[in-house]
């Protein structure tokens, strides 16, 4: 194994073996892998045998292949030329036409039952799916013939997952996730869904690493998210949630509370609502407050079924569970409010929110142990 | 009377793009270029608060 990392190392003179074992033993521990996994990463990606991709483009904008060009560890030429060995891409096929659909039906053929099919775009299934056609086939009839022949299924990208921009109301062409088709049609391939509208690249290569090194895909959440990325809401690892806790809110763009840096939730934050780790890892390796609410924007729920595109952008978010502070003072306390009222409020750690906002948590504290019990 | 070039998917671009070609004697004569996807997004623009607008009309291509 030593050579063939040495040889990688060779190839990519820019990463040493010391590095290209680190970023390994990071990915494990990312993933939710014993660091000792590390080595086990290193072998799986630099194996001479590279797993088939094959990806379709539906009705897609190219912001998810173009995620992946912002990750650095792996950069997308060392994913496309010595990870993965990516058989057919729309995006990046040098030749066209015939010729390209040549190399997918070669492809599919040589690795039948073997490689992964990556999906990004919703699939249009209304009129027969006309809205959406590559060489003159419709994509919901080639992702019925990739998607049999496929060993698993990647969904990257909102659309994909649940729907994403197409699916808005009042869904004009009957856009449609990769899952559900798959469940109308009866094709058992299965499915992993990284939503994110872009998603980060790391949830995505990390899945791809993970089935490179256990030969097996994640383990996922109800939505078919891998836990290792999507098992947290935003809410709870934000920089801002003690702003949150403590009452203090930005109200309006550039008031006092938002040039302060508080919490954006009473600016419509889809934060406590939305599953996904940005905060955690956030976005193109430039440092601290690389990610939405980072740089002063509530986060709108891009990856989140019903919330991106659906929900308002300056409503308020609908909290799922909100883990409470032990005891917080409060800020602001409220003023000639009945007991009752006070004493929610103090519960959800959030004297001072909206009226009505601490109630709607105090309710759902109950809910927080046992959502908490689903983390490993 | 002459051929009819079909040049679909064109690659490497963002989209699906396609291009069909009438050539008579060695020239081309005319020709097509259409996008061959289509979502709606103006569709889903009419009657939404305009403070939404962005996040749609931004991803109307992503790269």
């Amino acid at each position: 194994m030593n050579q063939r990392i040495q040889g990688l190392g060779n190839r990519l003179a820019e990463v040493s073996r010391r590095d290209f074992i680190k970023w390994c033993s990071a990915a494990a521990v990312y993933l939710g892998l014993p660091a000792g996994m590390g080595e086990k990463i290193a072998e799986a990606a630099t194996a001479p045998q590279r797993p088939p991709v094959l990806w379709l483009s539906a009705q897609e904008c190219t912001g998810c292949g173009e995620t992946l060009l912002r990750a650095n560890h792996p950069t997308l030429e060392t994913l496309i030329l010595d990870v993965i060995s990516l058989e057919y891409y729309e995006t990046l096929n040098t030749g066209a036409g015939h010729q390209a659909e040549e190399a997918r039906v070669e492809a599919m053929k040589k690795y039948e039952g073997q490689y992964i099919l990556v999906v990004d775009g919703s699939i249009p299934v209304k009129d027969d799916g006309i809205y959406c056609k590559i060489g003159g086939k419709t994509a919901l009839s080639l992702l019925e013939e990739m998607g049999s022949k496929a060993f698993a299924t990647i969904a990257i990208g909102s659309c994909s997952s649940w729907g994403g921009v197409p699916s808005a109301d009042p869904n004009p062409t009957g856009a449609t996730p990769v899952h559900q088709i798959f469940k109308d049609k009866g094709i058992k391939t299965p499915v992993v869904n990284i939503p994110g509208c872009p998603p980060n690249p790391y949830n995505f290569l990390g899945t791809v690493l993970y089935f490179l090194t256990l030969k097996k895909l994640p383990e996922l959440d109800a939505e078919l998210r891998p836990k290792f990325a999507y098992g947290r809401l935003i809410h709870e690892n934000c920089e801002r949630r003690p702003h949150f806790d403590a009452g203090r809110f930005a109200k309006q763009f550039g008031d006092e509370g938002h040039r302060q840096g508080h919490c954006l939730y009473m600016l419509g934050c889809k934060g406590p609502e939305t599953f996904n780790n940005c905060p955690a890892i956030l976005f193109n390796d430039v440092g601290s407050g690389a990610w939405p609410v980072g740089t002063g924007h509530p986060c709108f729920g891009c990856s989140e079924k019903g919330v991106g595109f659906h929900a308002p952008l300056h409503s308020p978010a609908r909290p799922i569970y909100v883990t409470p502070p032990t005891l917080y003072a409060s800020v602001f306390p409220e003023q000639g409010k009945g007991a009752s009222g006070t004493a929610a409020a103090l519960a959800a750690g959030i004297a001072g929110a909206v009226i009505g906002a601490g109630a709607a948590m105090a309710k759902n504290l109950g809910k927080s142990s046992e959502d908490g019990g689903e983390e490993k | 009377m002459g051929k009819r070039i079909t040049i679909d998917p064109v690659t490497r671009i963002e989209g699906h793009l396609r291009i069909d070609c009438q050539v008579d004697g060695g020239k081309v004569t005319n020709a097509w270029s259409s996008g061959q996807m289509w979502r709606g997004i103006e569709v889903i623009l009419k009657d939404r608060d305009p403070r939404d607008a962005w996040i749609f009309t931004q991803r109307f291509c992503g790269v």
